[in-house]
């Protein structure tokens, strides 16, 4: 709704400007002053930030560049070639996408059912809803140590004593459970965020059609089913876009908490461009790397803004 | 209309920013003159072990007050930073005088870089002067760090009843010997041995490569394909000290060896609830032991010959080599020359090396000691000659570490078969050629 209003104004404007501009050069100039101040300092660091960098970066990929102080020798699409055959790539880039299915499945589940129960009128709603977000504000790599401690000290201890089998050794030396590991911390971490997000969808639900499927005689379940989840669309759009980028690009949370161990099963991709471009004297290919993942996030990101987008409904 | 008004913003920014950066291209070209005016040198060093940053710029001060004609600019990398400092100020257009690196990289990156030292004063002094592959003496040793098997000497004396030699343990059946010992003497687990990638990898695996004299002969016939791994009697004596080390007999962790046990494995040792890990000098920090507790090394035993010198010498050498630049000037070369000498000869020094910096000498003349007590028993193997070479330093360390520690740390956790693990690393070696 709020999206609808806003493509109506926008010929408004232009209408606008149109009339500024031709009333005189100087409404003109102003125009852009304006522009400049509030666009300037954001577009400004934008710039040095994002778009500079990664402008550069796609440059350096054409590159053969070992370091990143060695001279800068054009090489085509040599760096590009040798990206493409590195297994070790391709299979970083298949765990990721396992990762960001798991997380994406579970953080958004999770992060619903919270958002339901802190809206369904519990006692305390307001300190549960405080305590989940909290996790949030610690960082991946404070976090990671954290949950390191706790995988690697305090499960086996609890495991021991209570006789359970499945925590008795530390999860992080198996790939498996590793992997899981790596899993319930981003759970912990951001289904919380995306709470916020739900309770927001949530109350924005128009509370007639509520009582109108009331009336109708909707069980909880129905209503759930067929008019909340409906109208949470938009929030949908937001959080799968959000889970989705965040798991494809996780770096802090592997590094701190499993380092890519046992064995390098658990390095996501993010991690492997790291290693490839910095550690292993690899840089433009590493750039080559991470310029392929971004193309790849880039792709599945905007394809699924593009078709969620299409199942909005509108009450 | 605001789509072209953010272009030409972008435009503007963009060539204000070229702008910038080709300026300080140009003034870093121009500033750049290695020979300062007035007859005095500069001189460029740079540091590689951020821990000890403050102490290195003092001893470019103290070395300044007793040389006038000197100017000594000191440079320090950062902990943790990925680029190395060497690199930053070269690619900045400067001349580093002398620079300190790692040992393997003066037959990788940096061998093009060194000049020969072997008619220095100093060379008379060490056993670990480290020369490239064309034989040159080019890296004078800052540092000399060891490993071994940690022991908590508490826990070990308390099982053998007294005195405890660790040099005595020459042979892999005393090793278990006093593993068992250990076990009845009340302490479960006799071993904590914690399997990070550097460690059992770096470090572990290239101790077989000591089986020559000199590590760069193995080195050498590995990269031929001559020398096979699997009947290799060095290279599987290591490994099977090693299946005793991780077994679940003695290893607290044997149920499941790999995994995320650093700290606790050294806190163990450290509090004694297990005797030993294997790991170097640096490990005493983690080891969190309080006041009186004692700490030594056991060379790690590859077989069941008390003779074999491999079983009675620790692995100890240079991690830290500083080199002098071929293309600074012969002024500013003597005057690196000269520090070099301030370093091993003058008592201040010599008290900025061990006292100040906590860095094990290399230097027989030095009669510092560090304090932590396991640097202090790496210096005393040093002045018994019981020592063989940091082995690592004559391959690429950063291989073992990203390409082949995965693989040791697949056969610790079972998953690999060692002659699996033996063709891997043949395979490393001859793919260098």
């Amino acid at each position: 709704m709020s999206e609808q209003r806003c493509r109506s104004l926008i010929p408004f404007i232009y209408i606008k400007q149109g009339v500024m501009i031709m009333r005189g050069k100087n409404s003109g100039l102003k125009s852009l002053g304006n522009q400049v101040f509030f666009t300037g300092p954001t577009l400004l660091f934008f710039c040095i930030t994002l778009l500079i960098p990664f402008i550069y970066g796609l440059y350096l990929s054409f590159t053969n560049m070992t370091s990143p102080i060695s001279p800068m020798e054009f090489a085509g699409l040599e760096s590009y070639r040798t990206a493409f055959q590195d297994t070790k790539f391709w299979s970083a880039m298949w765990l990721t996408i396992k990762f960001v299915a798991a997380t994406i499945i579970l953080v958004n589940l999770i992060g619903f059912v919270l958002a339901y129960l802190v809206t369904s009128g519990m006692k305390g709603q307001n300190f549960f809803r405080a305590a989940f977000f909290t996790p949030n504000l610690i960082g991946g790599l404070v976090l990671g140590y954290i949950w390191q401690f706790i995988f690697v000290q305090s499960m086996p201890e609890i495991g021991q004593k209570l006789g359970i089998e499945i925590l008795r050794l530390g999860w992080l030396g198996d790939e498996q459970l590793a992997f899981w590991a790596l899993v319930i911390v981003t759970i912990w971490q951001s289904s919380g965020y995306l709470m916020i997000i739900f309770i927001a969808g949530l109350v924005s639900v128009p509370g007639d059609i509520i009582e109108a499927s009331t009336l109708d005689g909707a069980s909880t379940l129905r209503r759930l089913w067929s008019v909340v989840l409906p109208m949470m669309v938009p929030s949908f759009v937001v959080t799968v876009f959000l889970t989705l980028k965040n798991s494809f690009m996780v770096y802090d949370l592997n590094l701190s908490l499993t380092n890519g161990g046992p064995f390098d099963t658990t390095k996501m991709v993010s991690m492997h461009v790291v290693q490839k471009g910095l550690i292993e004297s690899n840089y433009s290919v590493g750039q080559a790397q991470a310029i392929v993942l971004f193309v790849i996030v880039a792709i599945i990101t905007g394809l699924q803004v593009y078709f969620s987008k299409k199942m909005e409904v509108e009450a | 209309m605001k789509k072209s008004v953010v272009l030409i913003l972008t435009l503007v920014m963009v060539m204000v920013l070229a702008a910038c950066g080709s300026n300080t291209n140009n003034n870093a070209g121009t500033a750049n003159e290695g020979t300062a005016t007035s007859g005095k040198t500069t001189i460029i060093i740079t540091n590689g072990k951020g821990e000890i940053a403050a102490q290195w710029e003092q001893a470019a001060k103290d070395f300044m007050a007793e040389n006038p004609d000197i100017i000594v600019e000191a440079h320090t990398q950062a902990v943790g930073d990925t680029l190395s400092v060497v690199d930053k100020l070269t690619a900045s257009g400067k001349t580093i005088t002398l620079a300190m690196v790692a040992p393997d990289t003066v037959n990788g990156k940096y061998k093009d870089f060194g000049i020969d030292l072997s008619g220095e004063a100093w060379v008379a002094e060490t056993d670990h002067a480290f020369a490239n592959e064309k034989g040159e003496l080019v890296g004078f040793p800052f540092s000399i760090e060891g490993l071994g098997l940690v022991y908590n000497k508490k826990v070990v004396e308390n099982a053998v009843g007294g005195e405890f030699d660790p040099f005595s343990i020459n042979t892999r059946d005393k090793l278990v010997e006093l593993l068992d010992k250990i076990k009845a003497s009340g302490v479960e687990y006799p071993v904590a041995f914690q399997t990070e990638g550097w460690s059992v990898s770096n470090h572990y695996s290239t101790q077989f490569l000591n089986q020559n004299e000199d590590p760069s002969v193995t080195v050498n016939q590995l990269k031929s394909g001559e020398l096979k791994l699997a009947d290799n009697a060095a290279w599987n004596g290591y490994y099977d000290t090693l299946d005793v080390l991780v077994s679940q007999d003695y290893n607290k962790y044997g149920e499941r060896p790999i995994g995320v046990y650093y700290d606790d494995a050294h806190v163990s040792v450290g509090n004694g609830t297990s005797a030993m890990l294997f790991n170097g000098n640096w490990a005493f920090d983690s080891l969190q032991a309080v006041a009186g507790e004692e700490f030594g090394f056991i060379p790690v035993p590859v077989d069941n010959n008390p003779e074999n010198p491999l079983n009675n010498k620790i692995v100890a050498g240079p991690t830290n080599l500083l080199i002098i630049n071929k293309d600074a000037t012969a002024e500013q070369q003597a005057a690196a020359k000269k520090f070099l000498d301030w370093i091993v000869f003058s008592e201040k020094g010599q008290d900025f090396l061990v006292n100040q910096s906590q860095v094990i000498s290399a230097f027989k003349n030095n009669s510092n000691k560090v304090t932590n007590p396991l640097g202090a028993s790496i210096a005393n193997a040093i002045e018994q000659g019981k020592t063989s070479n940091f082995a690592l330093n004559y391959t690429t360390a950063e291989d073992w570490n990203t390409k082949i520690s995965p693989e040791v740390q697949k056969y610790v956790a079972q998953k690999l078969s060692r002659a699996e693990l033996a063709t891997f690393i043949e395979n490393y070696f001859t793919s260098l050629n």
